[in-house]
Order: C-alpha cells, then structure tokens, then sequence
C-alpha cells in the first residue's frame, strides 16, 4: 500500500535534486595538525534515488550523512535541502528544514524506550505539531507497511532487533521526509533480516519518491541500486552501478 | 508532555525514590506549618481576638506593653478624630493565687472600660461594669476554675472572685483575663490610681487620619499583626518556623535539580535523537519540566495530606498544631514552584546536547 504524501509533488520531481553538497569540507583537529575528514566533496541526489556509500572504517562516512542531514555545519561549503540553502541558515532554521525533511534510520534503531512502537511513531507527529487523531491512523497504516501492526504496542524491549529495526524504518517515514539518510542500518542484524530490512529501505525510497543515502556494506552488495559511492581519503568516487541496472530501472 | 507522561507511567521505578523524598518534605512542611500557626494562635489569639484595628504605644515600646505607659492625654488626642473610637488598654502579666484550693494561674491581664468597644459580650461588660473581679478565658473553665473562686493577684493586696468567662485566648502563651480598667491600674499602680494605662486601641480611621494625633500624642502607631512583635517569644518562634521552612524548600530545589541533571545526563542520546527528529530544545524542556512539574505535584500533595492526617492525630494531643488552608496550600503551591526553580538548572544541559551524537559518531 502507499502512505499518502503530505508533501507537494514538486519538490518530489526527478530534475532538482532533494539533497546537493556543494564543495564541503570538514575537518577534525589532530593533535597540533588537523585531519580533513571531507575535501571539497560535492553530492547530489534526486527524489526516488537510492546511494549506497561505502568506504573503510573512520574514513568519513557517518560525518558525511551527519553534514547531508544537517546534524553538522561544515567547515565550508553548501548543503542544499529540498532547494533550501542552508549554509547561511541560524541553528533554529536548519532545524526546521531538518524536522520538515529528513528523516534518519539508525544502525541500532535508536528507539526511545519508554514509547510502544505505535507510539514511536505519534511522537513524530507531536514533534511535528500534527493532530492526534490523524497521527495515529498514519502511524497505524505505516506499522502495517512495514508489517509489524500486530505488535503496535510493544515496547522496545519486547521486539527483536530486526523488528526494532522495522519500526525505525517506519517511524523514518512517518516525518514525510524527502530525504532518508541511513547509517548502516543492517549492521547489527543477521543476513536474513537486514535483507528484510534492505529490501524495505529500497522500495520506500521508489514508493514514496525519496532521495536516500544508505552507509552500508556487505548486505548490500547483491541489491539493486543506483549509484555506489566510495569515500577514501576525503575523497568521493562513484564506483558505478552493477550490470543490469539500468535495465531493471526503466 | 507526550513523552513526559508515558515515560512517567512506565518507568515509575526511576522516579519513586524522588518522589518519596519529595512527599516526605512536603509531610515535614505541612506540620512545620500547622506548628506555626499553632504557636501563634498559643501566642496571641487573645490579642488577635480584641476588635480593635491598630494599637498606639509610647515611642520606642517596639510593640511591647510592658514598655509603655499612656496618660490620658493621649486618648484625648484620637478622640476628636472622625470616625474613630478610642478606648484605654491597660496589659501586663500576672501571677494569680487560688485562695480556694484551685489550680494557680498565669494571665495575660487585659484592664478595659467595661463600656468600651473592646468589651463584645453583654455578660462580660455586666460582669465587669460591677464589683472588681476577673473574666477569664474559657479554656480555665476546662481547668478546674469555677465562678466565684477567689485570686490573690501577686505584687498587690488584691484578692478578686472570678466574675465569668469569655472566649479562649492567649497572649504571650498565657491565657488572657479580663478586669475593667480602674482594678488592673489598681493592680499595677497601687492605691494611686493613676489615670495610667499601657497602649490606646483604636478602631476604625486610616494611617492618615491618625498619624497626625499620633504624633501629637508622642506615640507610635501599630497595626494588629504589627502588634503580635511584641507578644514574648512571639518574633522569635515564627522566625524560626519561617527559616526551618525556607530550609526545607532550598533542600527540595537542590534535591530536584541534581535529580534532573542526572536524569538528563542518562538521557543525552534520547535527547540527540529528539533533536535530530526536529524536536526544538523548547519542546525537549517543556518536556522534562512538565515531567518534573507532574511528579513533584503529585509528590507534593501525597506529602501533604499525609502531614494533614499527622497533625490531626497530633493536634488532638497537646502539640499546638493547627491546621491552616492557606499556609498548607502555600507550602503545596511554593514546593511545587521551587520543584520547577530546581529542575530549571538543568536546562542548559539540554541546551548544550548535539544532536550529531544521534549518529553515534561521537561516543
Ligand atoms: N568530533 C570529532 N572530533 C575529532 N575527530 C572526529 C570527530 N568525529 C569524528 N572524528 C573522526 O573523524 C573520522 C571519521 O569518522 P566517521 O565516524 O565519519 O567515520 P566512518 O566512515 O563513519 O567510520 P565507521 O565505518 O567506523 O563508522 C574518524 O577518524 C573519527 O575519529
Ligand atoms: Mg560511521
């Protein structure tokens, strides 16, 4: 089934791209010198794309999405978000192109261990100063979508880690975001579920017209994606989609 | 407060320990209060009963009768004063002998003009308005004291019957008496009765009315609660209720304040994780106020009602407490204020999370 989008088909619309980096750099002090984690990276992903990035350990790869997502300033450079620039944004205006826009899944869920899942799900809501009544029908369908309606009201504690995963993914969707940024969100689960858990992520970024950016390894590489990317060295190079994709895409 | 509540229901454990300590200072309050209402309804009831609006004493008495003697020139000078009556009060401690095997007794000897306003009871200006004798408050009826029993009044060659009773009361922790005015000079002066007296009370008229006689007359004026100063240890008790109470409230504003900068420490990734929803650090802090404000509430009135049940089942013994709704409600409305002052010094905390740790790239 398909959740109804909130937001207007435009900024959904294959040309502009959801999410454009610009030339950004960020760099992290080390010790008397300091270390560029990112070197003038530029990025740009249109609605309904899905990137995998790749790339070893500490090379980068978490401080990109947290750049992309907003989460972090980079030391220069441009991060577009649905055609907002927000380089000359305050701290309370990128968190409101944030809350109206992206959307992130964490590798361990990250739920909030108070809240059901349902409620995982309606806090997204309240946060966005949405009406209840609305809020829960949406959180129910979602749940549904990502095939966990029979365990709404579970706490986290009482759901296993693929489906703690599941409903992150749903609570992701909830925001209505345009932008979807994954940090290896298989990473903690065995082949068969994060192939679940993949091939959920994958079809909500087509169902739902998302531009996504998963960090991912292994569990990804038989899947069918757009583009691949691998950061080394402050350095992005696209590694080039598998044979058969475009194929499969048109 | 989405959030705040169901983390509340569901993890009643984390916040019992909190909300114990909180009730028990609330229990501590509520009795310290109703002791010192006690104390001042033991201290001065009797004074605050007399219907009169303000006092004048001699200059420099600092409110104490003992250290004041009026003439009646100084009546004389609020008596042409419009709409205000003025009558003579004498005051001074005594030490009564039963001359008939009763209980001995400490007063607080009131003289009035048995015609005056500060006489309310027709039996008690009869009763006064006859042969010299003394009205006592009820609560020596309850004693053992009867009509007609005889006092040896000390430092005079005074006996006199006991003529009635009238309302309970105190003043300076002794019950209060009344003699009409011509006995108590007699008692206090001799067999030179003096047109002397301790204070003028005065009913009725404003400051301004008044500060001008007043100051003719060379003395200072006194509302009633102004007047209670002087009662002795009177100043002393309820400054020491006040501080004990302040302390009380200081303790629970720290206590609650570490609570919740522990608490929000615990919480950092939660609230990284809020931030990085969208949530505005507004949100998160209303949040963790409401969540405080809702227990120390709750804590607060348990604490209450239960320091309410304790000071009924100690007040019907001989503690002075008594139970006062509007100091009790002042000590429920000023912990739960002093709850959200406490919990406000973790705010910067919350402030001061990124929520770039929502990734986990720092850890
Ligand atoms: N706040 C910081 N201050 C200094 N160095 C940092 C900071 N945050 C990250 N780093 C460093 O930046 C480098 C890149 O970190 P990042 O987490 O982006 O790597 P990554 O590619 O996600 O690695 P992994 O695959 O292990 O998750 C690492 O060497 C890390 O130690
Ligand atoms: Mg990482």
């Amino acid at each position: 089934m398909t959740v109804p989008a909130r937001r207007s088909e435009a900024t959904r619309g294959a040309g502009s791209p959801v999410l454009a980096i610009d030339r950004v750099r960020v760099a992290y002090p080390d010790g008397p010198d300091t270390r560029v984690i990112l070197d003038d990276v530029d990025l740009s992903v249109t609605a309904g794309e899905l990137v995998v990035l790749t790339g070893p350990s500490g090379a980068g790869k978490s401080t990109l999405l947290t750049v992309a997502g907003l989460l972090r300033r980079p030391d220069s450079g441009e991060v577009t978000v649905a055609g907002t620039p927000t380089a000359g944004l305050s701290q309370r205006q990128r968190t409101k192109v944030r809350r109206d826009h992206v959307a992130f899944v964490y590798q361990s869920a990250n739920l909030l261990p108070s809240l059901t899942a349902i409620e995982q799900l309606e806090l997204v809501g309240h946060i966005h100063g949405e009406k209840a009544s609305g809020t829960t029908a949406r959180a129910r369908s979602l749940l549904e979508r990502v095939d966990l309606a029979g365990r709404a009201d579970q706490l986290p504690v009482e759901l296993s880690g693929g489906e703690r995963q599941r409903v992150g993914i749903a609570r992701a969707l909830m925001a209505s975001p345009s932008l979807l940024i994954a940090d290896e969100p298989t990473a903690s689960l065995d082949p068969e579920r994060a192939g679940a858990v993949v091939e959920l992520i994958s079809e909500v970024t087509r169902s739902e017209g998302l531009a996504t950016i998963v960090v991912a390894h292994d569990a990804w590489a038989e899947m069918h994606v757009d583009r691949r990317l691998h950061l080394d060295r402050g350095r992005l190079s696209e590694v080039g989609p598998p044979a058969g994709a475009a194929a499969q895409r048109a | 407060m989405f959030l705040a509540l169901r983390d509340l229901r569901r993890g009643v454990r984390r916040f019992l320990l909190l909300g114990v300590v909180i009730a028990l200072v609330a229990v501590l309050s509520t009795v310290l209060s109703a002791l010192a209402t006690g104390l001042v309804t033991d201290g001065i009831s009797g004074l605050r009963a007399l219907p009169f609006d303000r006092l004048a004493l001699q200059e420099g008495a600092e409110a104490t009768f003992s250290r004041s003697t009026l003439r009646g020139d100084a009546l004389d000078r609020f008596e042409g004063v419009d709409g205000v009556e003025a009558t003579p009060l004498g005051a001074s401690f005594v030490n009564a002998a039963s001359t008939s095997g009763g209980p001995n007794l400490d007063l607080a000897l009131f003289g009035v003009a048995p015609d005056s306003f500060l006489v309310t009871r027709d039996d008690a200006r009869g009763a006064l308005s006859g042969e010299p004798g003394l009205v006592l408050a009820s609560e020596l009826e309850d004693q053992g004291v009867s009509v007609g029993d005889r006092y040896a009044i000390s430092g005079s060659d005074l006996v006199l019957p006991v003529l009635g009773f009238t309302f309970a009361g105190t003043y300076g922790h002794a019950p209060i008496a009344f003699t009409s005015l011509d006995t108590w000079q007699q008692i206090n002066f001799g067999g030179d009765p003096d047109e002397r007296f301790s204070a003028v009370a005065l009913s009725g008229g404003s400051d301004d009315d008044l500060a001008g006689p007043a100051s003719e007359a060379g003395v200072e004026l006194y509302t009633k609660s102004e007047a209670y100063a002087g009662s002795p240890g009177f100043t002393a008790e309820t400054t020491t209720m006040t501080l004990i109470q302040g302390f009380l409230l200081v303790i629970s504003a720290v206590v609650i304040g570490a609570f919740l900068t522990v608490l929000t420490v615990q919480r950092t990734r939660q609230i990284g994780l809020l931030k990085a929803m969208g949530a505005s650090t507004s949100y998160i802090a209303r949040d963790a106020l409401g969540q405080m404000a809702i227990l120390v509430s709750v804590a607060t009135l348990c604490g209450v009602a239960l320091g309410a049940v304790l000071v009924t089942i100690v007040g019907s013994g001989d503690v002075p407490v008594e139970l006062n709704p509007t100091g009790t409600l002042g000590v429920a409305v000023s912990m739960i204020v002093v709850g959200l002052i406490g919990s406000a010094a973790a705010l910067p905390r919350i402030v001061k999370v990124d929520p770039v740790i929502a990734l986990g790239v720092e850890q």
